[in-house]
């Protein structure tokens, strides 16, 4: 019998009573009052509960009528008269609001990506979106760089991070309301594409990971916000050129970059251990146990973390992943990492099995979700993205999703069949 | 999101919220009884009838204070008490995007002094260490200022309470950019001193290399410089073989001065050698001698061994990844 076969008896499982539990709890009473730093990101925790409900197949069975008539007016109650939503009600300026002061109660990507989701995830039809007038926003939205902000401040001047998140949302909501047509739809100009796939470009690194902007560190959040842009305006490498500008200009490179997300430093403990170690040693390399050796001990310290650590501890039952080099893994980053991956079609170069060993058996909590590390509490980020990866590795009765998007398949296929939309994009 | 497990079980379901009375701050800051706010009347949060999503149990304070911040945004309000109120607001929730806006036009406005700006954002930017747009803010008003006198100790500070803090770092590259820092010993000494603290933080190791290809700029100089610029991260390597921050750096500057893998050669030699499988002190010396050999002329086969030992042996933890790479090139073998 091959070593190891009694842990392996004990299976890894999702709890799926716990996890609806976690998200109906979420979606129907008051977040706690530690929530306050987020109630600008309210849109974006409401994408995530209601996602999750439907992930977990238990969206309707949670809902009456009546909650998703009233949830879907909540969310168009957040509709700005000139286009785009806010992300919450906390800038509403109510009857006083007016084209004076209405810079300090604007339209808002992340508030905007995220309501249309919410909208197709609960059966809308979007007929109440003012789609030209969102659309006509977006392109303002975009810098002379490529990138995008945020929102639109004092003479329109573009506001906010210029990362690719912004680039990866807007490309979100042009692929919701108008697909993949390029150039003017409907009198409404597109987004300047081929700009947005340069600075996307411009953000890689030389270790081949993606990050925030020029020359700043390589960060798998910004690797998959990037990728799943390029995925969304249809402008990911291909085998045949075909003449337009697509991204990346090393994609080996980045495919080993995202493989070396993997890893095996998994909790608090196992990060600190390396600070003011500079040598190799058991406990500075954790995702090479298996057979460090060492010259000399340039450190009391190396050799110390050196000689208490067994010399073979290849524990490759769980796998963590990092966002960055010599960090430790975290739930969200399986989510940042292997979407790229799979975007690109290449997630068959990690190893689910041992990740998902990882996020079941030390991350997700007793009490449903999931933690950012092992022993933390759920939180509805990591809980949201650990579920998507969970479906992406295929989790039996979890239904599929659209990775980028973040949404289920079921939920992508309303949008598609929607009448006005199959319309615009001439598929009657 | 610092939620204690009690609050993430137990919630208050809409309909009963009234009947609990919030927790009261005795610090709590309120403007109902302050003759400074008489004249403003408060605009209270609308959250729709009886379906809101992701709503938070707000403290009484946060919910009197927002609506009052709704009050002077909505009359364009810029004064001294304003300022104050965003100071209130920030230091209960630090990711409000249009308060940091609205904050830096009442600065504008007032003609505030930019100096006193920069003395409140520095105990406000340790209190949330995670919040974004303190950076943003912070670039503007550093920009306004037009020097970056006192921000190097500052970002000591921070980085003291996390070293790899992403925010930190890319304020730190911008002030690099904006007041052209690429040439300055101090910068270099400082990047080699954060280094040497923690070999293993690749956020420094990208902040050389920005200074390094910064300085540089062309292929040409980097080739031309490549026994220096290298130099650093080898000896970094000899000390920790198995750290990939350096092997990382390394590899973009030689790709940066578009040479070819082989340039490294010798020098990865010294850390692993296929024919010799039980003397080997790094995996990505294993991988970049993969790389080396699946270029040179009769050495796939060298190329096939050294993935198969990373894939069984020294790196078992990407095995797919490596087994992959090893498939690319049988397929070199059957194209050929
Ligand atoms: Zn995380």
């Amino acid at each position: 019998m091959a070593p190891g076969l009694a842990l392996d008896a004990e299976e890894s499982r999702l709890n799926y009573a716990a996890h609806i539990r976690y998200w109906r709890r979420n979606l129907k009473t008051f977040l706690p009052h530690q929530f306050t730093g987020n109630d600008c990101n309210r849109m974006t925790l409401a994408a995530f509960i209601i996602s999750a409900l439907d992930i977990l197949g238990d969206l309707k069975a949670a809902l009456s009528d009546g909650e998703r008539e009233g949830y879907i007016d909540w969310v168009y109650r957040c509709q700005l008269p000139e286009g785009g939503f806010r992300p919450a009600p906390a800038t509403d300026l109510g009857a006083v609001r007016s084209r004076e002061n209405q810079i300090w109660d604007p339209a808002h990507l992340a508030g905007t990506f995220f309501a249309l989701l919410i909208l197709i995830n609960l059966g809308d039809d979007l007929e109440r979106v003012k789609r030209r007038e969102a659309l006509q926003w977006l392109t303002k939205l975009q810098r002379p760089d490529g990138g995008f902000g945020e929102t639109l401040g004092e003479a329109d001047r573009v506001e906010g991070g210029n990362d690719s998140r912004f680039g990866f949302m807007a490309a979100g909501v042009r692929w919701m309301l108008r697909g993949n047509l390029e150039g003017p739809v409907d009198g409404v100009p597109d987004m300047d594409v081929d700009a947005l796939v340069r600075c996307i470009q411009a953000a890689e690194t030389y270790d081949g990971g993606l990050s925030e902007a020029p020359y700043h560190e390589a960060h798998a959040g910004f690797a998959s916000c990037a990728i799943s842009a390029l995925h969304l305006v249809d402008r990911l490498p291909t085998s045949t050129p075909d003449g337009r500008v697509r991204g990346l200009n090393n994609l080996p490179l980045t495919l080993r970059w995202l493989a070396s997300r993997q890893t095996l430093t998994l909790d608090e403990e196992d990060a600190a251990d390396t600070y003011e170690d500079e040598t190799d040693s058991s406990a500075t390399c954790h995702d090479s146990h298996s057979f460090m050796k060492l010259r000399d001990y340039p450190t009391t310290r190396g050799k110390l973390s050196f000689i208490d650590q067994p010399l073979v501890h290849a524990e490759l039952k769980w796998v963590g992943m990092n966002g960055r080099e010599n960090k430790i893994g975290d739930t969200c980053y399986a989510y940042w990492v292997c979407t790229p991956l799979k975007l690109l079609g290449h997630l068959d170069i990690v190893d689910s099995k041992p990740i998902r060993r990882w996020l079941l058996d030390r991350t997700q909590h007793l009490v449903g979700g999931f933690g950012k590390l092992p022993g933390d509490h759920p939180d509805p980020q990591h809980s949201f993205l650990g579920l998507m990866v969970l479906s992406m590795f295929g989790e039996a009765g979890l239904q599929s999703v659209d990775t980028a998007l973040c949404i289920t398949e079921r939920a992508k296929q309303h949008l598609e069949s929607l009448p006005w939309r199959r319309k615009l994009l001439a598929m009657d | 999101m610092a939620v204690t497990l009690l609050s993430t079980v137990l919630r208050i379901p809409y309909r009963l919220l009234k009947v609990f009375t919030m927790p009261e701050d005795e610090d709590a800051k309120y403007y109902h009884d302050d003759p400074a706010w008489e004249d403003v009347e408060a605009i209270p949060q609308d959250d729709g009838a009886l379906h809101p999503l992701a709503a938070i149990a707000y403290t009484d304070e946060y919910s009197e204070a927002m609506g009052y911040l709704r009050a002077v945004m909505a009359k364009n309000e810029y004064s001294e008490r304003a300022l104050q109120l965003t100071e209130h607001i920030i230091s209960m929730n630090p990711a409000h995007y249009t308060v940091w806006l609205y904050r830096a036009k009442i600065l504008h406005e007032i003609k505030a002094d930019l100096r006193k700006e920069i003395d409140w954002l520095n105990p406000t930017a340790l209190q949330h260490l995670k919040n974004y747009q303190i950076w943003h803010h912070r670039q503007t008003i550093v920009d306004a200022l037009g020097s970056p006198k006192g921000e190097a100790d500052f970002i000591a500070i921070m980085l003291k309470e996390d070293s790899k803090n992403y925010h930190v770092w890319s304020y730190r590259q911008w002030l690099v950019g904006r007041f052209n820092l690429f040439d300055q010993e101090d910068e270099l000494r400082w990047i080699e001193s954060m280094i040497e603290a923690d070999v293993r933080n690749n956020s420094a190791w990208n902040h050389r290399y920005y200074l390094q290809r910064g300085k540089l700029g062309s292929e040409d100089a980097v080739a031309r410089e490549l026994e220096h610029v290298t130099q650093y991260a080898k000896y970094a390597i000899r000390k920790a073989p198995q750290n990939q921050s350096p092997w990382n750096y390394l590899k973009g500057i030689v790709r940066a001065a578009n040479l070819p893998a082989s340039t490294l050669k010798e020098f990865a030699l010294e850390f692993a050698d296929v024919q010799r499988p039980d003397d080997i002190y790094s995996s990505h010396a294993l991988d970049l001698l993969a790389d080396v050999y699946a270029e040179e002329e009769g050495s796939r086969d060298d190329a096939k061994q050294a993935l198969e030992l990373l894939a069984t042996r020294f790196d078992p933890i990407r095995a797919h990844y490596w087994q992959y790479r090893k498939s690319l090139l049988e397929g070199q073998a059957i194209a050929a």
